[in-house]
This record gives structure tokens, C-alpha cells and sequence, in this order.
């Protein structure tokens, strides 16, 4: 662990982008290299807004406050500049790209990756979508299915790892990554995660998540609690485990107030 | 060409300078008695049909009068051309090349044979490959036979144009239990500004055989309106597999019109796919009759407009005989001020039991400025059949492309993947060799021009 940052947000607050409903008021969260955090929050508290906002999704406007990646201004880039600069974001709900294989997808993808004068060599990439696929305990013929069409949640959040894998982000943001798995299944995404921050341990990871069973595959140095749009406590692995008996009803009172 | 004054009221029917009594005698020079009264009665059907309006349901959305401008169209000039690859147009050569892979070959410019093989073995099993004219001489009987049993003047306007003009064919015949395995492929080349080319394809697959046939029409983009028309005869004897792919990448100004026929028999298949890319007006007419029980068509369609072209897909699928199947599938992306109509039909008949028939047309809009039409439609008159139709007209979901771009893909590589896969669908129904890979590159070609 380092103390640099990786990721600073500052008083950040976001909305809808044509229409008048904010939904993150003023987040505030440093995140340094090789550091994973957690952020836990009751649905609707706006984690999915944030995770979106930093993959820059056009359907939402940063009005005030500031992203740093890297020492660069993130909110100034587009989702292709910001995926390419190290982000990567697990969606909560991956998207179905129908008579799109994954391998094709992930070629393109890998491709948009390299130095622009590189030439991705077919043969390479093959090998390591295998490896990478075989750690996952994904079936080769995966490789040929049409992106997340017809997948079952399983299989979906599975994906999205194995992108990750490919893609090898600096910082990767998994958005609920484990809901739909099951404890078979979250042990070997786990697994994945822990491999990758093995391979770089300069990664840095944002788990959003409502349960602390993640947390006891992958385990976090920080835990934020986030209510309607804010960060209103952070702290280490413990604040998970307080949230597990107390809930959210006490930050929920305070927010209101 | 022969001078003669048009009046009004025949000019109103579509006689013209170019199109009329005179033209069609000449074209008769040296052909069978059968014919010549064949292109006459056709031409006096011509006479005596009025031009379809947009009063017409099967005419609605393509309005011949602002969209075919007749009159101004004159016959081909007889220029054969180049026999030698090396001085035929660029695009034409690369695209030949492309072909290689085939069990034969034909290449046309401007209507004239330049080119023709076929795989020996083959020609010794009886497998016909030919212009029409030489079919005529070469295996009369045949031709007489089959020639417009499928599509005949009394089938429209412009089939019966088509019947009473056409100067160029393709003739393919395949005896019984004989099988191809590679495709026959048809490319050809039209250079006039102006003109109007009138061919037929006929294809006769005996009990059976299985031949699988491709196709191809390219051109530059031309300032004068010129006119394609063709006349697609397909016929399947029992248990025969008849596969036929069009892909047309005329230039601009082309008036592209193709009306098609396909006769199943007993147990028989017969594929078509139409890809539209090129040309400023496409209309197909595709009638699919399934003559026997066990027969079946898959009926596919791709098409990609941009610019201000025009599309018109009318189809029908008529089931008379029970245990038949029909699955149709015509998907298309349209960009710019680009425009598509889908029509189409499932007709059941009371004696066609379990008849499986089902049809899609699914579009996809990339600009403000495109749209699309569809028409689809039901006449069941059988109880005991599965049959199904749907339409959609979707924009770019931005979700898949915030998707794709999240992965680092830029915005046009995104709108890339999203609208191939999405064409992907039809392509991957009828693998034929070739195929995919050139009608992707296209796709591409056009995309890369999409803002
Ligand atoms: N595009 C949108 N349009 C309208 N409301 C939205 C949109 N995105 C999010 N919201 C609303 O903002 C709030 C936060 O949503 P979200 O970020 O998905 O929460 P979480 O992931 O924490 O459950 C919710 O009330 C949600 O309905
Ligand atoms: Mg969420």
C-alpha cells in the first residue's frame, strides 16, 4: 500500500442530465494505489450514480466538485478516454450486445487499449482470453456467445470480471458484482479479483456492495457508508461488520435531519 | 433506336422511346416462336396494366411516379465488354476475386457474358450453367419448360416489362440427386448512366440436388437515374435444396427492382436472401409458394441505407400444402434521410395443416432523418398451424454503447459492433461461403461514412 492517490473525489454532486433530480450531494472520497475500498448504502443512496458518473455515463452531469485519476481530470474525458486511462467499471446490470461474441468483443477492446501504432497479435490475445477464462472456471465455448445475451446474473457479473481480467485497470469500481452469484460462484469471482491485485498490486479496487459476504472474500482496508448522495461515515473493515447488526436506520435518521 | 412519337396516354402507361412494340421485335430476332409470342403477349399485358400508384396497398410508400422516371431510360448500347480481367473495372475485379471459391463462375458487364466456368465434374454429372440465350439454343426444351412459370407478365407492370424486354440471363439447372457443394456465384457490372438492364435467373433444382447460388451486382455511382430489373425464378423439385443470395451494391442512381418466385415441392428447401446496400430505390417483390408437403423456405433479408435511398421489401409467403414451414427475417439499420418499407404476408390455406410460418422485420434507425415502414400480416384459413408475426423500429440503445465504450471503444467503434451484430443475425442463417465476410465489409464501408 502507497500513500498516493489514485482517485480523489472533491465535493462531488451529479444529476440526472436532463432532468432536475441530484442525486450524488457533494462526495467526497480518496482513494489511494493498491488500496480497496468498500462502499455500502441502502438502495436508492445513489452508488450506482457514482459508479457511473466515474465510468463517464452520458446520461448523467457532474455539477459541481472535481474527479482527479492520476493526477488528470477525469470528468473531462469520455467513457472510451477514461476505460483506456485505467477505469473500469463492473456494471451492476451488464448490458446485452445481441450476434456480438465475446471474443470479438474483447479483441476490439484489448485493441482500443494498446498504443495506437500497436497491432494486437491475434495469436497472444487467444492464449491469454484462454488462461484468463480457465481462472475464471469459464467454459471455453463462452468465448463465441453473444455478449451477456441470454446469461443468467451468474453469468453476467462472471463477464464482467473476465473483462476486467483482460482489460487490467488501474481502477476497478464492481458495482454490486455479487448479487446473483452464488457462494460457489463469489468464491471464484473473489478469487479472480484477488489474482489481479496479486498481478498489479498497484490496482486499486471500489467495491459497492449491500452485504458484508464480499468483504469476507475480498477484503477491504476501508468501508464507506453512503446515504442519499454522501459519504456519512468511513472507516475500516469493522464499519461493515457494524452495518451487518445496525443497519443503515441510524445514518438515514441523520441524513434527514 | 427506332423513332416513333409517343402519345400522352401511352406515355401515362409507360410507353415510351426506349420501351415499346418496336423495341420488343427487336429483341425477338432470331428467338423460338414460344418466346416471341411470350415477350408479346407480355408486352401487350405491359400495355393494358396501369402503372401502380400509392392508391395501391402494395404501393403505398414507393411512389413510381416521383421515384422511376421511365421516359427518360433508353436501351443499353450493345458494347461487349472487356473479356480479359486485367482491363475490367477495379471493383469489378476485386469483387471477382473475392468469388474465387465456386463450383462456377459467371461475370456480366452491362448484360454480356465476359466470363464463365464451371467445375468439370459438374458438367459431366449435367449440371447447367449458361446465359440464358445460350440455354435457349443449348438446351431448348429445358428453358421452354420453366422459363416464367414462376414469374410471368401477370404478375405486375414490371414483371411484364421485364418479360417482353429482358436481354440478359442466367440459366441453372441441376439433375436430379446431383449436389454442389460450393456456390455458383454471378457477379456483374453496369457502366451506362441511363439505361435500363432487363435480365431473368432461372433456377431449376431436380428431385434431390442441392446447388446453392450467389449473386452479385456492382456499379459507380451514377447522375442518371439507370434501371435494373430482374426476374428471379426459382423452382425446387421433391427434396431438392435451393439456396439463392442476392447482394446488391449498385451505385447511386440505380433503380433496383427484383421480383422473385420460389416453387417448393414435396420435402423440397428453398433459401433466399436479399441484401440491399447500394442503389438509390430497391424494391423486391418475394413470393415464396409452398407447393408440397414437407416443403420449406427461410426467407432472409439485410439491408443498410444512408443518404436519401430507398427501400421496399414486399413479401409473401403462401402455404397450400400441409407439414409446410416458412421463417422469414428481413432486419435493416438505416442512417441519414434513408427509408424502408416491409410488407408482407403469411397466407394459410384451408388444406395447409400444420403449417409453421413466421416473419420479422426488425429496423434499426441510426439518425433522426431515417424511418421505417412495416407492414406485416396474417391470412390464416387453417387451424392447426403456428404462426407468428412482428415488426420493430428501434433507435442505437445507448446503454449497449456506453457499454461498449466503457471497454475503451470509441463512439463509432461502438455503433460498429452494435449494429453488425445486430445485422449479424441474417448473415449467420445462410453461411455460404464468402458471403458474411463481403456483406460485413460493406456494412463497414457504409458505416464509416456515418456521422
Ligand atoms: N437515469 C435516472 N433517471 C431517474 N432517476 C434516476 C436515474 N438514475 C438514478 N436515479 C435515481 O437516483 C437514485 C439513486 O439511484 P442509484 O444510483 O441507482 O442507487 P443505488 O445504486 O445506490 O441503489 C434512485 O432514487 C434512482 O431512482
Ligand atoms: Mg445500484
Amino acid at each position: 500500500m502507497t500513500d498516493a492517490s489514485i482517485l480523489r473525489i472533491e465535493g462531488l454532486e451529479a444529476k440526472v442530465a436532463d432532468e432536475d433530480l441530484s442525486i450524488l450531494k457533494g462526495l467526497t472520497l480518496d482513494i489511494g494505489k493498491g488500496e480497496i475500498h468498500a462502499i455500502m448504502g441502502p438502495n436508492g443512496s445513489g452508488k450506482s450514480t457514482l459508479a457511473k458518473v466515474l465510468a463517464g455515463h452520458p446520461g448523467y452531469e457532474a455539477t459541481m466538485g472535481s474527479v482527479e485519476f492520476r493526477g488528470a481530470d477525469l470528468l473531462d474525458l469520455e467513457a472510451d478516454e477514461r476505460s483506456q486511462a485505467g477505469v473500469f467499471l463492473a456494471f451492476q446490470y451488464p448490458v446485452e450486445i445481441p450476434g456480438v461474441s465475446i471474443a470479438n468483443f474483447l479483441r476490439t477492446a484489448v485493441q482500443a487499449h494498446l498504443p495506437e501504432d500497436e497491432e494486437l497479435d491475434v495469436f497472444d490475445f487467444t492464449d491469454i482470453l484462454m488462461e484468463r477464462m480457465e481462472m475464471l472456471e469459464m467454459d471455453v465455448a463462452f468465448a463465441e456467445r453473444h455478449v451477456n445475451d441470454g446469461f443468467s446474473g451468474g453469468e453476467k457479473k462472471r463477464n464482467e470480471i473476465l473483462q476486467m481480467a483482460m482489460l487490467k485497470p488501474k481502477l476497478a469500481v464492481m458495482d454490486e458484482t455479487d448479487s446473483g452469484l452464488d457462494i460457489d460462484a463469489l468464491k471464484i469471482v473473489a478469487s479472480g479479483v484477488n489474482k489481479l491485485s496479486e498481478e498489479d498490486p498497484e490496482m486499486s479496487v471500489l467495491l459497492i456492495t449491500h452485504y458484508q459476504r464480499l468483504l469476507d472474500y475480498i477484503k477491504p482496508d476501508f468501508v464507506h457508508v453512503m446515504v442519499d448522495g454522501r459519504i456519512v461515515k468511513s472507516g475500516g473493515p469493522e464499519v461493515a461488520l457494524e452495518l451487518e447488526a445496525g443497519g443503515y436506520s441510524e445514518f438515514e435518521t441523520a441524513s434527514a435531519s | 433506336m427506332v423513332d416513333m412519337v409517343i402519345t400522352e396516354s401511352q406515355a401515362t402507361q409507360g410507353v415510351t422511346e426506349a420501351f415499346n412494340a418496336a423495341s420488343v421485335e427487336l429483341l425477338t430476332k432470331g428467338e423460338p416462336a414460344w418466346l416471341r409470342e411470350g415477350r408479346e403477349q407480355a408486352w401487350s399485358v405491359y400495355e393494358q396494366t396501369p402503372m401502380p400508384n400509392t392508391r395501391l396497398e402494395e404501393w403505398r410508400y414507393t411512389d413510381l411516379t416521383r421515384l422511376l422516371q421511365l421516359a427518360s431510360l433508353r436501351l443499353p448500347e450493345v458494347e461487349v465488354g472487356p473479356g480479359s480481367a486485367s482491363t475490367w473495372p477495379d471493383r469489378l475485379r476485386e469483387t471477382t476475386e473475392q468469388n474465387r471459391e465456386a463450383a462456377g463462375h459467371i461475370v456480366l458487364i452491362d448484360g454480356h457474358v465476359v466470363h464463365a466456368d464451371i467445375d468439370p465434374v459438374l458438367a459431366e454429372q449435367g449440371v447447367i450453367l449458361d446465359s440464358l440465350h445460350d440455354a435457349l439454343t443449348l438446351h431448348p426444351e429445358l428453358v421452354k419448360e420453366h422459363l416464367g412459370s414462376a414469374v410471368s407478365a401477370d404478375d405486375g407492370k414490371l414483371e411484364a416489362l421485364n418479360m417482353a424486354m429482358w436481354a440478359d440471363g442466367i440459366f441453372v439447372y441441376v439433375p436430379s440427386a446431383v449436389r454442389l457443394d460450393l456456390p455458383i456465384r454471378v457477379t456483374r457490372w453496369i457502366s451506362q448512366a441511363g439505361a435500363a438492364y432487363f435480365s431473368r435467373v432461372l433456377i431449376v433444382a431436380e428431385a434431390q440436388s442441392q446447388v446453392s447460388y450467389v449473386d452479385e451486382v456492382v456499379s459507380d455511382d451514377f447522375d442518371t437515374q439507370t434501371l435494373k430489373s430482374s426476374a428471379v425464378e426459382l423452382v425446387a423439385g421433391a427434396g431438392a435444396v435451393l439456396q439463392y443470395v442476392t447482394v446488391q451494391r449498385a451505385g447511386s442512381g440505380v433503380f433496383v427492382h427484383s421480383a422473385q418466385r420460389t416453387l417448393a415441392e414435396r420435402d423440397a428447401r428453398i433459401d433466399t436472401l436479399n441484401v440491399g446496400l447500394g442503389g438509390s430505390v430497391h424494391r423486391v417483390d418475394l413470393n415464396a409458394k409452398l407447393l408440397g408437403p414437407g416443403a420449406n423456405s427461410e426467407m432472409l433479408g439485410l439491408y443498410f441505407g444512408d443518404g436519401n435511398q430507398h427501400f421496399d421489401f414486399n413479401t409473401s409467403q403462401d402455404h397450400t400444402e400441409p407439414n409446410t414451414g416458412s421463417d422469414l427475417l428481413y432486419k435493416g439499420a438505416l442512417d441519414g434521410a434513408s427509408r424502408a418499407v416491409f410488407r408482407g404476408i403469411i397466407r394459410v390455406l384451408p388444406g395447409a395443416q400444420r403449417t409453421d410460418a413466421y416473419q420479422t422485420n426488425r429496423n434499426l434507425l441510426l439518425s433522426s432523418g431515417a424511418r421505417a415502414d412495416s407492414l406485416p400480416n396474417l391470412e390464416i384459413e387453417a387451424d392447426d398451424v403456428k404462426c407468428s408475426h412482428g415488426a420493430t423500429v428501434g433507435e442505437l440503445d445507448t446503454e449497449a454503447k456506453f457499454y461498449l465504450m466503457s471497454r475503451g471503444l470509441d463512439k463509432v467503434q461502438a455503433e460498429r459492433l452494435v449494429v453488425l451484430g445486430f445485422l449479424g443475425e441474417v448473415l449467420s442463417r445462410l453461411p455460404l461461403g464468402g458471403v458474411i465476410e463481403k456483406v460485413t465489409g460493406a456494412i463497414e464501408e457504409k458505416l464509416s461514412q456515418h456521422g
